[in-house]
């Protein structure tokens, strides 16, 4: 039977013909194409850090790669893993979702991991130029000045008056915040660049006329280390010290416990470095602020934990006068009153005629912002030339060595990005200026804008593959939520409350690898490819093709019909429809 | 039952093995473990998610060595199966009512593409209402399809018939429908003669296809065809399903010979004398048999035509066995609306041709699920005996 049933008709079409011969790319009329735009956080970053990228290579678990993306725009991912105020997580597109990325945990372990396996970073680096340039000042302007000229090829020498360079990172900021071994893995690097840092170099300010001979110009990154004078009765006594100092002196091991009661004048992260030093030494701390909590311009996230950590704080005070009483200060205050707030919700107080109180304490610390150590670091007054841009002035004399003032000289906001920020504003401007003139420099500085900025893009800058990214800044409404999952921000582990106050360990702990990768892949990498091969998966005419070689994506335009499949099911619109011209 | 099959019991002779009580819907499952399916995909529907049940079970625990692939729907369940069976590899997959008027359009694909694909449908009434009785408009409604379809009485022919479906449709290459009713068949526990491995063995030899995708020699299947060659084809479909009839005789044969047990596409049973005969389809011919065992006790000259076969639908068969009837009673349990039952529609069509053949009565009973007793179809043989001609097409009863 089985015979017979062979010679039943079966006449099956089937066609041994690729169907390659039909070319349907030639109905098409819309072309999709691979447009990879900007994420928000990453043109919310003073460091232009490629965040979404970063975070990809993260979870992707290619740690050498992430960290290497990071050292292309910053030379600080150990410091800035810490104690950037990360304005990237208060622009992420994922808190319309669930919660922001915690983009700096991630940084930080970047960093730790990179620290831990002894990395040697691949960075790259352009051919050398003839010209040198001075840093004075090795805070985290002036290094970052450095390492980036470093990059573009010029030899960099670092004065730092101090035995050991850091600036405000090593002398200002507390070990509970920023351990030494994490400002020196970035040192390191840093120097491992090539970058010379001379300690103990106090330069004077016959120094610029002096560096002609040896220098084609000077960054001037010698930052804000004198305390504002308040201004009132009392403030030149022994019991009154300035905030800055105290914490210098601290890092030094010149104090090691203090007790009774401080009183710390000011609203600021020095303030609040400050109460907070104070607890782990032994004493109580009273914050006195003339304005709200809420108007204080330190982190938020900080004033909670010194309050946490018993710290007071006395809203709406002025001092008025200090004097001695028996071996304590009796400090007079003015109570004040919020008589309007301005455009952005800040008081605006006043004094609420004659209510005042007097509080007796051991000693009253200054925090009331800094101002540079000498005034030949001002930038007004100086001859020459001078070209203003966001974070860097540029002077140019006409004869002798270039002037550029960076760093908190010239910064608005004073935080360890914007440093960085000015440092590499520095180094492209004296490139664009030693390659060709002073009128290029604005232009070519806007041509390297992340998005609309802050952020500052070197990859941009140095022609690496970033240049292509389309500068629109990706919306949470273009991203295609359907692909994503609700999965709650990292809890940060911290140490307890009491082990805070017995001394000055790091109170953010590690996180374990599983950890970092969890969140690196809450991110939605808005705008960028990540090869999750949805346009792969979904294109009808198999026209999407995967390169084997640098994961790349691309269309084989012979076959694609544009029908803008891929570019709708593009959960991160890395993607983008536009009209054939006809 | 669950977990793997039960070692066989020999009977006290040491002859035949004891038979095993199972439900109909483990019939279908156990003749498609023995039929060795490479493939199963399904979608659970009430009342055939026992036969995919436990073919899971079978493909999880080992029992069975065969790829079990979960789809969102139907649709996909017989995708799947085409893209499976184009392959090479034999394939099976079982709904009912909505779930088989979701296939509707790959049922065409599969006979279209020649592809012996065989299903377990289990006649559901469609909605709505929601009904999950027993009904046999579902699996009716789809006869344009090309599907080969036998419909079933119990659970021994159901897990014959299935073993049967894979001999036929890899014959001819046309998809095979075995067609059981809900929770009479399906969820009914009868005494079932599960053959073993080696006897089916020796009746089904592996499937060894005349066409299949194959990686070495790549080509595409069911591409655009000019209207000649579409023709033909759909010609060619024709001539297949004459080829099965054909077949399915020979395949009884084979069958018989090796398990002693044969299904025609028709039975008469005392058609012979017989001057009314009821044509039944289904359970309902069990019952029947009741009744024509009391009938013929009685003296009346009764008789019935019990069709297995629908597509292709033995005309020829069924002309002799009408041949010497003076009326014939069709009981459907399904209707098309705005004509008659079905079963009673194509017994008029291979009969308009015969000269003074009898006139046929149809009734419509059953529909929904509801009880066709050994009264009901007692009355149907009296009112048809009382009648002379069918005054209307369709009669309805127990309404």
């Amino acid at each position: 039977m089985n015979e017979l049933a062979n010679t039943i008709p079966l006449l099956v079409p089937h066609s041994s013909q690729s169907t390659e011969s039909n070319k349907t790319g030639s109905w098409r009329f819309l072309r999709p194409l691979f447009d990879e735009k900007t994420s928000p956080c990453s043109a919310a970053c003073p460091a232009g850090e490629d965040i979404a990228r970063i975070e990809m290579l993260t979870a992707q678990g290619l740690f050498k790669e992430a960290w290497e993306t990071i050292l292309r725009e910053n030379p600080f991912p150990s410091v800035c893993g810490r104690i950037c105020p990360h304005p990237c997580e208060g622009v992420c597109n994922r808190r319309e979702y669930d919660e922001a990325v915690a983009v700096h945990t991630v940084e930080r372990f970047l960093a730790e991991t990179a620290s831990r396996y002894d990395l040697k970073p691949n960075v790259e680096k352009l051919t050398a130029k003839k010209q040198k340039v001075a840093v004075v000042g090795g805070g985290p302007a002036g290094l970052s000045a450095a390492y980036f000229l470093i990059l573009l090829g010029y030899s960099c020498d670092v004065f730092e008056a101090m035995q050991e360079p850091g600036g405000i990172l090593r002398w200002g900021i507390p070990l509970y915040r920023l351990p030494l071994s994490a400002l020196r893995n970035d040192i390191a690097q840093i120097e491992a660049r090539g970058v010379q840092i001379r300690t103990g170099q106090q330069v004077g300010r016959e120094f610029p006329r002096e560096a002609a001979s040896r220098y084609d110009a000077v960054f001037l990154g010698c930052g804000h280390s004198r305390t504002v004078e308040i201004g009132i009765t009392g403030e030149e006594m022994s019991a009154v010290v300035d905030g800055l100092t105290f914490l210098k002196q601290i890092r030094q091991g010149k104090i090691t416990s203090l007790r009774g009661l401080s009183a710390i004048i000011g609203g600021g992260n020095t303030a609040i470095d400050v109460a907070r030093s104070i607890v782990r030494l032994g004493g109580k701390a009273l914050i006195l602020y003339r304005r709200r909590r809420s108007d204080m311009p330190a982190f938020a996230a900080e004033v909670q934990m010194a309050l946490e950590e018993g710290v007071e704080l006395r809203e709406l005070v002025a001092p008025v006068k200090i004097s001695a009483e028996n071996r304590q200060c009796v400090l007079t205050l003015q109570e004040m009153k919020v008589s309007n707030e301005d455009s952005r919700g800040r008081a605006t107080v006043l004094p609420n005629e004659g209510k005042f109180r007097e509080i007796l304490v051991d000693r009253v610390f200054k925090a009331t912002g800094a101002q540079p150590a000498e005034t030949w670091f001002n930038p007004s007054g100086k001859e020459g030339t001078a070209l203003t841009m966001t974070n860097a002035l540029l002077v140019y004399p006409g004869t002798g060595p270039v002037l550029v003032f960076g760093g908190d000289l010239v910064n608005e906001t004073k935080s360890v990005a914007h440093a960085v920020l000015s440092g590499k504003q520095a180094a492209m401007a004296l490139d664009t200026f030693f390659q060709g003139s002073i009128e290029a420099i604005l232009p070519r500085l806007h041509a390297c804008l992340a998005g609309q900025g802050p952020a500052l893009s070197m990859e941009i800058y140095m022609g690496g593959p970033r240049r292509f990214r389309n500068p629109h800044i990706l919306s949470y409404g273009e991203l295609n939520t359907d692909y994503f999952q609700f999965q709650p921000r990292i809890t940060q582990p911290r140490l307890l409350r009491e082990e805070r106050l017995r001394s000055f360990e790091e109170i953010d702990l590690k996180i374990s690898t599983n950890l970092a990768i969890r969140e690196a892949d809450r991110c939605f990498n808005c705008g960028i490819c990540n090869q999750c091969d949805n346009c792969y998966m979904f294109c009808p005419d198999m026209a999407v093709i995967r390169e084997k070689e640098g994961h790349e994506r691309c269309i084989n335009y012979d076959y694609c019909k544009g029908c803008g499949l891929c570019v709708v099911e593009c959960p991160r619109n890395a993607m983008a429809l536009r009209e054939e011209d006809l | 039952m669950r977990g793997g099959v039960p070692t066989k019991c020999h009977g006290p002779e040491g002859g035949r093995p004891m038979k095993r009580v199972i439900e109909g819907s483990h019939a279908v499952a156990e003749a498609v473990r023995l039929a060795k399916v490479q493939v199963i995909s399904a979608y659970p529907i009430t009342p055939q998610t026992h036969i995919v049940e436990i073919l899971s079970e079978y493909c999880a625990n080992g029992t069975m060595n065969a790829r079990f692939l979960r789809v969102e729907s139907e649709h996909s369940a017989l995708a799947a199966l085409i893209g499976a069976q184009s392959c090479g590899v034999r394939t099976f997959t079982a709904t009912a009512s909505q779930g088989l008027a979701l296939m509707h359009e790959l049922l065409h694909w599969t006979s279209g593409a020649r592809l012996p694909i065989v299903m377990a449908e289990v006649n559901r009434a469609l909605a709505p209402g929601w009904n999950i009785w027993t009904d046999q408009t579902d699996s009716l409604a789809q006869r344009d399809t090309g599907w080969i379809q036998m419909y079933c009485e119990d659970g021994q022919e159901v897990l014959d018939s299935v073993l049967q479906a894979y001999r036929l449709a890899e014959l001819v290459y046309l998809p095979v429908m075995v067609v059981l009713d809900a929770f009479y068949l399906s969820h009914t526990y009868e005494p079932v003669d599960v053959p073993t491995e080696e006897e089916v063995d020796r009746f089904l030899p592996p499937y060894q296809p005349r066409f299949q995708v194959d990686t070495e020699n790549p080509c595409a299947f069911g591409q655009l065809v000019p209207p000649g060659a579409y023709m033909k084809m759909r010609h060619n479909i024709a001539t297949a399903m004459d080829e099965a009839l054909r077949c399915l005789n020979e395949i009884q044969e084979e069958f018989h010979a090796i398990f002693q047990r044969r299904y025609d596409a028709v039975e008469a049973i005392c058609c012979d004398d017989a001057e009314i005969i009821l044509v039944t389809s289904g359970t309902i011919t069990s019952t029947c048999r009741l009744v024509l065992k009391s009938l013929r006790e009685r003296g009346e000259k009764a008789g019935i035509l019990k069709m297995k076969l629908f597509r292709p639908f033995p005309v020829a068969l069924v002309r002799k066995a009408t041949s010497r009837a003076k009326k014939i009673a069709v009981i459907d349990r399904n209707f098309s609306f705005g004509a008659s039952g079905i079963f009673a529609q194509e017994l008029r069509a291979a009969l308009c041709n015969v000269p003074d053949h009898p006139p046929v009565f149809g009734y419509i009973t059953g529909i929904g699920g509801l009880d066709v007793t050994v009264e009901l179809l007692e009355e149907i043989y009296w009112k048809t005996k009382n009648t002379t001609f069918p005054e209307q097409e369709s009669i309805w009863m127990g309404i």
